[in-house]
C-alpha cells in the first residue's frame, strides 16, 4: 500500500492533533505569535485603530490593506490558476496540485476577510454593502466578487472536509458527489470572479491619479493587477509546494510526489511567459504615458528595481529552470516572483502612493501592524496544517480513489 | 535721422526761445530751465481723412515742460528715439509707420506688451499715469481701493482744449506749426482756474464706528487726522492736482460709488449687515470697513496695525 | 435689508427653490448641464484672506468639535502646513506668492460629482441639491476608501475612537445652518468677506467680474469651476506681482500660482469617479464573455480527449487483431511442424501470457492515476 505512512483519520479517531503538541521550534514560534496577535487583537478592538497603527488621514490604507488584502488576494490566485489549467485546459497531470491550491486559495481569501475586519472602522457593518450597494464604487465590485468567490472556493474546497467527515456522517458522501459534479461550472464561475476582482483591486487606485506616482498609475492598472495575479498564482503553487515538501512531506502520497516536479516545471514555464508579457505591458505603458523622464528620479530607480529585479529576473530564472528541469532554480524563481508581487502591491498601495507628500508626513507601518499581518499569516499556516493533518489534500483518500 | 534730429532740436529751441520772449513769464519753464522741448501745446487728432469718424474729442492740452521733468529721458514717450510728434506715426486711423496703432490706443492703452530688455517698451499717457499712482506710496493707498472711473469727466480732464471748429479742422489736417499749437494751448490755460479742495476741517473730527459691535467694541476713527495726512502727502503732486479736479475727489476713496458731496451717505446705506441676495458681490458692512481700512493701509505699506490684531483698533467687549 | 428679511428670502425661496430646480434637473436627466448652477457654493478670494482663523473658530464652535491645544488667536500654528481632520473641518494655511503672504482656507470643496460618493460602497455620501456633499455615518463601514479617493485630502477619520469611528468632514453647515436659512458659520465669521456665499452660477459670474474689474490683481482662473468636475467651493488667487498686471492669460502662470497656494492643478476637468467607470464598464463584458471563452476551451479539451480516446481504442483494436492473426499463424505453423497437441499447448500458453501482460499493464495504469 503506497499510502501506508500517512495517518488517515478513521471513524474512531477523527482528530490528529499530535503534530501541534510536538516540542518543535515551529510550534513554539507559532504559539508566541498567536499569543501576541491575540493581545493586539484585544487592544485593537477596545482602543481603536489608532492605538496600534500609524495610519493617518493622508494614509488611510496601510499595511493591512497593502499586504493582507492586496497581497493576500493576489497570492491566493493559485486557486483559479490551477483549476483552470487542470479542468478547463485538460492538463490532467496537474490534478494532484489542485486540492492544495484550492485549500490555500480558500484559506487566503477567508483570512483576507478576517484581516479586513481589523482594518474596518465598523467591522460588523461589512454586510451593509449589500443593503446599501454603492454601485459606482470599485470597492463594491471587489467586495461582491470576493464574497461570491469565497463561497465558490468554500464549495470547491468542501470536498476535502466532506471526505474526512463522511467517516462519521455518511450522508456527506451524497453531498460530495453533487459538488464533484459541479466542478467545471464552479471552475468557470471562479475564473470569472477572479478576473473581476483581481483586476478591480488595481481599479481601486484609478480614482486617485494625483496621489499615485505616474510610473505606477495607469489606466491599465486593472490589467496589470490581473496579469500579475496569474503569475502570482503560478508562483504561489510552486512556493507553497516548496514549503509543504519541507513541513508536511509525510502527508503526500506517491502520486503527488511523482507529479510534483512536473507541476513545478509546467508552472514555471507558464509563469515565465506571463512575467515576460507583464514586463512588456508595463514597459510599453511607461513609454506610451511618456514617463521616461521619471526614470531618472529616485522613484524611477525604484521602478527599475521592481521591473528588472522582481519581474524580469524571475521570468528569466523560471525560463532557465524549466528548460534545465532544475527544481531548485524554479523554486528560487518562485520566491523572487512572490517577493516581486508583494513589492508591486506595496509600491502601489504605500510606497508610490502619496508620493507628493513631504517625507516626514509619509506613512510607515508600525511594528504592531506588521505583527498583526504576521499573526494572520501564522493563522493561515496553522489552519493549513490542521487541514493537511486531517483531510485528503496532499493525498487521495482510499475510499474515494476512483471517484474522479 | 541724425540730421533731422539735430535739425528738429534746433528748430525746437528756436521755438522755445520765441515762446519765452512772446509769453514773457514762461510759466511752465520755471521748473525745468534746461529744457529743449516745447512748453504747453495743443495736440490735435491728426487724421488723413477730411472728416474722420471717432475724432470728435476735444484736443488735449499737453504740458510738455512739466512731463519732461518727470520722466527718465525722451525715449519714455518718444519710444523710437526720434523726438517727432506722436501723430507722425499714430493717426486716428493708424498707419504703417505706427504699426497701425491708432492715436487713441497710443494715448490710452494699458495692456502694452513688455518688450525685450534691449528695446524700449512704449507707454501711453494712461499707462504711465497708472504706473505712477501704483508706485508712489502716497497715491497707492487710495488707488489700491479706487480706480479712476472712466467717465466723461475723466476724459475731460485732458480733452479740454478750447478750439473753434475751423481750428479743429485745420488741426486735424496737421496744418499748424508747433508755436501756433502752443499759442492755442495758452488761450485755454489762461481761462482755467484751480480747484478749491475741501479742507480736513470740513469733515468731522472723529467718527465712532460701532454699528456692529459684538465681540469687540467699535472703533473711534480719527477722520480729520486721516484726511489731513492724505492731503499733506500729495500736496506737491501735479498729477494729483490735475486729476483730483473736484473739491470732493479725495473723499471719494472711502465714500465711493455715491455722488460727490460734502456730506456723503454712511457706509451702512449700501453695505448691509447681512449679505444682500440681490447683490451678493457687495461686501457686508463688517467686510466693507475692514477691506477699506486694510486695503488703504496695505497699499500705503503701513505696517501697523497687524491685520489680524483685532485689539489694536477694537477694545474687547467686557461682559455686562 | 435686515437679518430677518434675508433669512426669509434665503430660507424659503432660496433653499426650497434650489431643491425644486435640482429635482427637476434630475428628472430630466441632464445633470451634466448646466451643472448645479442653482445649487449653493462659496467663493474664496484668497487675495482678501488675512489669516485670522475666525472661520476655524466658528466652525469649531458650531460643530461642537473638541477644543484645540492652542487657541484660535495663536497664529503661529500656521507656520506649519495643516490639513483637515476629523476634529478640524476647516484650516487656514499660509503660503507665499511673489514674496507676499497669501492665506488659503481649506475645507470640503463639495464637488459637483464627488469622488468620495463615487468611491463609497455603502452609499454614505450624497450630493445634495443645495450643493453640499452630505455624509451619513449610520451606514459607514469605516473602510476609508473615500479618503483615498478625495483629491483634496479632506475627509478625516476618528482613529482614536474604538466603537463608533466615523469619517468626518465639513458639512457646509447644511443641517445646522443652511436649512434654517443661515450662512455657513465660517462665511458669517469672516471679517473681510474673503468667503462669499451664493448660487454657484452667480459666484462664477461674480468671480469673472472681480477678475475683469481688477486687472492685475487676480490670476485669471477660477479654481473649482471645472477642476475635478467642478466644485461648490471655488478659489481665486492673487496675481503673483504687478508685472502680471498685463493680462497674459497664460494658463501655466495661473497654474503656478495655484500650485503655490497648495491646490492641485492637474486634477483635470472630469469628476474623479469617471476614472474608474471604464474599468467598471468591463464587468458585464467579462461576465458575458469569460464563461463563453472558458466553456469553449473546456469543450475543446473534452473533444480532444474523446478523439484521443477513440484513436487509442482503434489502435488497440488493430493491435489486438494483429496479435490474434499472428497467434493463429504461429499456432498453424506449430500444428504443421509438431502436431495438434503441441499446437493446443502453445495456444493456451500464449493466451495466458497475453492475459498476464494486460493485467500488469492495467495495474500500472491504475497506479499512475490516469484512469480518473
Amino acid at each position: 500500500m503506497e499510502n501506508h505512512s500517512i495517518v488517515i483519520p478513521t471513524k474512531d479517531k477523527m482528530l490528529n492533533l499530535g503534530e501541534f503538541s510536538l516540542k518543535r521550534p515551529g510550534n513554539m514560534i507559532t504559539a508566541v505569535i498567536l499569543v501576541v496577535g491575540f493581545v493586539l487583537t484585544v487592544i485593537r478592538f477596545t482602543q481603536g485603530i489608532g492605538s496600534i497603527t500609524n495610519l493617518d488621514d493622508n494614509a488611510p490604507w496601510g499595511m493591512w490593506i497593502g499586504f493582507d488584502l492586496l497581497c493576500g488576494v493576489c497570492l491566493a490566485a493559485g486557486g483559479y490558476f490551477t483549476t483552470v489549467a487542470c479542468y478547463v485546459m485538460g492538463m490532467k497531470h496537474f490534478h494532484s496540485a489542485v486540492r492544495p491550491a484550492i485549500t490555500t486559495a480558500f484559506l487566503g481569501y477567508a483570512f483576507v476577510v478576517f484581516a479586513l475586519l481589523y482594518d474596518l472602522g465598523h467591522p460588523l457593518r461589512l454586510p451593509y454593502m449589500f443593503f446599501f450597494p454603492g454601485t459606482t464604487s470599485v470597492l463594491f465590485e471587489v467586495g461582491l466578487c470576493v464574497a461570491t468567490y469565497l463561497t465558490v472556493l468554500f464549495i470547491e474546497f468542501s470536498v476535502a472536509p466532506m471526505e474526512w467527515l463522511s467517516q462519521k456522517f455518511p450522508f456527506l458522501i451524497k453531498w460530495r458527489k453533487i459538488v464533484v459534479r459541479c466542478t467545471i461550472i464552479l471552475t468557470i464561475f471562479g475564473v470569472c470572479l477572479s478576473t473581476l476582482h483581481q483586476s478591480s483591486l488595481g481599479s481601486l487606485y484609478l480614482i486617485a491619479p494625483g496621489k499615485l506616482h505616474p510610473l505606477w498609475y495607469s489606466p491599465f492598472l486593472p490589467m496589470f493587477f490581473f496579469v500579475s495575479s496569474m503569475a502570482a498564482g503560478a508562483s504561489m503553487v510552486i512556493f507553497e509546494g516548496m514549503w509543504a515538501h519541507k513541513g508536511v512531506h509525510h502527508y503526500m502520497d506517491a502520486t503527488h510526489l511523482r507529479e510534483a516536479d512536473e507541476v513545478v516545471f509546467s508552472f514555471s514555464k507558464a509563469a515565465a511567459f506571463i512575467l515576460i508579457s507583464y514586463f512588456m505591458l508595463k514597459f510599453i505603458d511607461m513609454l506610451v504615458q511618456a514617463n521616461l523622464p521619471y526614470l531618472c528620479t529616485g522613484y524611477g530607480a525604484w521602478w527599475l528595481v521592481e521591473m528588472l529585479g522582481f519581474v524580469l529576473l524571475p521570468a528569466l530564472l523560471y525560463a532557465k529552470g524549466s528548460r534545465d528541469r532544475n527544481v531548485s532554480l524554479c523554486r528560487l524563481a518562485s520566491c523572487n516572483a512572490v517577493l516581486g508581487i508583494v513589492l508591486n502591491r506595496f509600491n502601489v498601495s504605500m510606497i508610490a502612493f502619496n508620493y507628493n507628500i513631504p517625507a516626514a508626513e509619509r506613512y510607515v507601518p508600525s511594528i504592531w501592524e506588521v505583527c498583526i499581518s504576521i499573526f494572520v499569516v501564522t493563522l493561515i499556516v496553522t489552519v493549513y496544517r490542521f487541514i493537511v493533518y486531517h483531510m485528503p489534500v496532499l493525498y487521495e483518500h482510499p475510499n474515494f480513489k476512483d471517484a474522479h | 535721422m541724425r540730421n533731422s534730429k539735430t535739425l528738429l532740436r534746433t528748430a525746437a529751441s528756436v521755438v522755445v526761445g520765441a515762446a519765452c520772449l512772446l509769453l514773457g513769464a514762461g510759466v511752465a519753464l520755471a521748473d525745468e530751465g534746461s529744457s529743449a522741448g516745447p512748453a504747453a501745446l495743443t495736440m490735435f487728432p491728426v487724421s488723413e481723412k477730411a472728416n474722420p469718424a471717432n475724432a470728435n474729442m476735444k484736443p488735449v492740452i499737453f504740458n510738455h515742460a512739466i512731463h519732461e521733468g518727470k520722466v527718465e529721458d525722451c525715449t519714455t514717450c518718444h519710444h523710437t528715439g526720434d523726438p517727432v510728434a506722436c501723430t507722425t506715426c499714430h493717426t486716428v486711423e493708424g498707419k504703417a509707420e505706427g504699426n497701425y496703432i491708432t492715436l487713441e490706443r497710443a494715448m490710452h492703452a494699458t495692456n502694452i506688451k513688455k518688450r525685450p530688455e534691449d528695446e524700449v517698451t512704449p507707454q501711453s499717457c494712461v499707462s504711465c499715469h497708472e504706473a505712477r499712482y501704483k508706485e508712489n506710496r502716497q497715491c497707492a493707498g487710495c488707488h489700491a481701493i479706487v480706480k479712476p472711473q472712466r467717465n466723461a469727466q475723466w476724459c475731460a480732464t485732458c480733452h479740454n482744449a478750447d478750439v473753434t471748429p475751423a481750428e479743429m479742422a485745420k488741426g486735424r489736417a496737421d496744418k499748424y506749426t508747433l508755436d501756433v499749437r502752443g499759442e492755442l494751448a495758452q488761450r485755454t490755460l489762461k481761462k482755467s482756474t484751480p480747484v478749491e479742495l475741501l479742507s480736513p476741517l470740513d469733515g468731522p473730527l472723529t467718527v465712532y464706528i460701532d454699528e456692529l459691535s459684538d465681540k469687540y467694541e467699535g472703533n473711534r476713527f480719527n477722520h480729520r487726522r486721516h484726511v489731513a495726512s492724505l492731503m499733506d502727502r500729495i500736496k506737491d503732486s501735479k498729477l494729483a492736482a490735475a486729476f483730483h479736479n473736484n473739491p470732493e475727489t479725495l473723499c471719494a476713496t472711502c465714500h465711493h460709488r455715491s455722488p460727490l458731496s460734502k456730506t456723503p451717505p454712511k457706509c451702512g446705506s449700501c453695505h448691509s449687515k447681512e449679505i444682500n441676495p440681490a447683490a451678493p458681490e457687495r461686501p457686508t458692512l463688517k467686510a466693507a470697513y475692514h477691506l477699506q481700512c486694510m486695503g488703504c493701509h496695505d497699499g500705503m505699506n503701513v505696517a501697523r496695525p497687524l491685520k489680524t490684531s483685532c485689539v489694536t483698533c477694537h477694545k474687547v467687549k467686557t461682559a455686562e | 435689508m435686515n437679518r430677518r428679511k434675508f433669512l426669509t428670502i434665503l430660507g424659503s425661496a432660496g433653499v426650497v427653490s434650489a431643491l425644486g430646480t435640482a429635482k427637476v434637473a434630475k428628472a430630466s436627466a441632464t445633470h451634466t448641464f448646466p451643472y448645479y448652477d442653482n445649487s449653493y457654493g462659496v467663493l474664496h478670494d484668497t487675495s482678501r484672506c488675512i489669516g485670522c482663523r475666525s472661520c476655524e473658530e466658528a466652525c469649531n464652535k458650531i460643530n461642537n468639535l473638541p477644543k484645540p491645544d492652542r487657541p484660535f488667536d495663536d497664529l503661529s500654528v500656521m507656520d506649519k502646513k495643516r490639513r483637515t481632520s476629523a476634529y478640524q473641518w476647516t484650516v487656514v494655511n499660509k503660503y507665499e506668492v511673489g514674496g507676499k503672504e497669501v492665506f488659503r482656507k481649506t475645507q470640503c470643496f463639495h464637488c459637483n460629482d464627488p469622488a468620495c460618493a463615487s468611491a463609497c460602497f455603502a452609499k454614505c455620501f450624497s450630493k445634495q441639491p443645495d450643493g453640499s456633499v452630505a455624509y451619513d455615518g449610520s451606514q459607514c463601514v469605516g473602510c476609508r476608501y473615500c479618503m483615498i479617493a478625495c483629491p483634496f485630502y479632506v475627509p478625516g477619520f476618528e482613529y482614536d475612537e474604538a466603537f463608533d469611528p466615523l469619517v468626518q468632514k465639513c458639512t457646509f453647515c447644511e443641517t445646522t445652518r443652511l436649512q434654517k436659512g443661515l450662512l455657513p458659520a465660517c462665511v458669517e465669521a469672516c471679517p473681510v468677506d474673503a468667503l462669499t456665499f451664493g448660487r454657484r452660477g452667480d459666484l462664477i459670474k461674480l468671480a469673472r467680474k472681480r477678475i475683469a474689474d481688477n486687472p492685475g490683481k487676480y490670476v485669471d482662473y477660477i479654481y473649482g469651476e471645472h477642476d475635478a468636475g467642478g466644485t461648490a467651493w471655488m478659489v481665486l488667487a492673487p496675481a503673483p506681482n504687478a508685472e502680471a498686471a498685463i493680462p497674459t492669460a497664460n494658463p501655466i502662470d495661473a497654474g503656478h500660482t495655484f500650485e503655490k497656494i497648495g491646490l492641485d492643478t492637474h486634477l483635470g476637468n472630469r469628476p474623479m469617479g469617471e476614472y474608474t467607470y471604464g474599468a467598471l464598464g468591463t464587468v458585464p463584458m467579462i461576465i458575458a464573455f469569460w464563461p463563453l471563452l472558458f466553456g469553449g476551451a473546456y469543450a475543446m479539451t473534452k473533444r480532444r480527449e474523446a478523439m484521443h480516446k477513440a484513436e487509442t481504442e482503434s489502435v488497440i483494436k488493430t493491435a489486438k487483431e494483429d496479435v490474434a492473426t499472428a497467434m493463429d499463424a504461429a499456432v498453424r505453423t506449430i500444428e504443421q511442424n509438431q502436431g495438434q497437441q503441441a499446437a493446443d499447448e502453445a495456444r493456451k500458453a500464449m493466451v495466458e501470457a497475453l492475459k498476464a501482460r494486460e493485467a500488469s499493464k492495467a495495474e500500472e495504469h491504475g497506479a499512475h492515476g490516469e484512469g480518473k
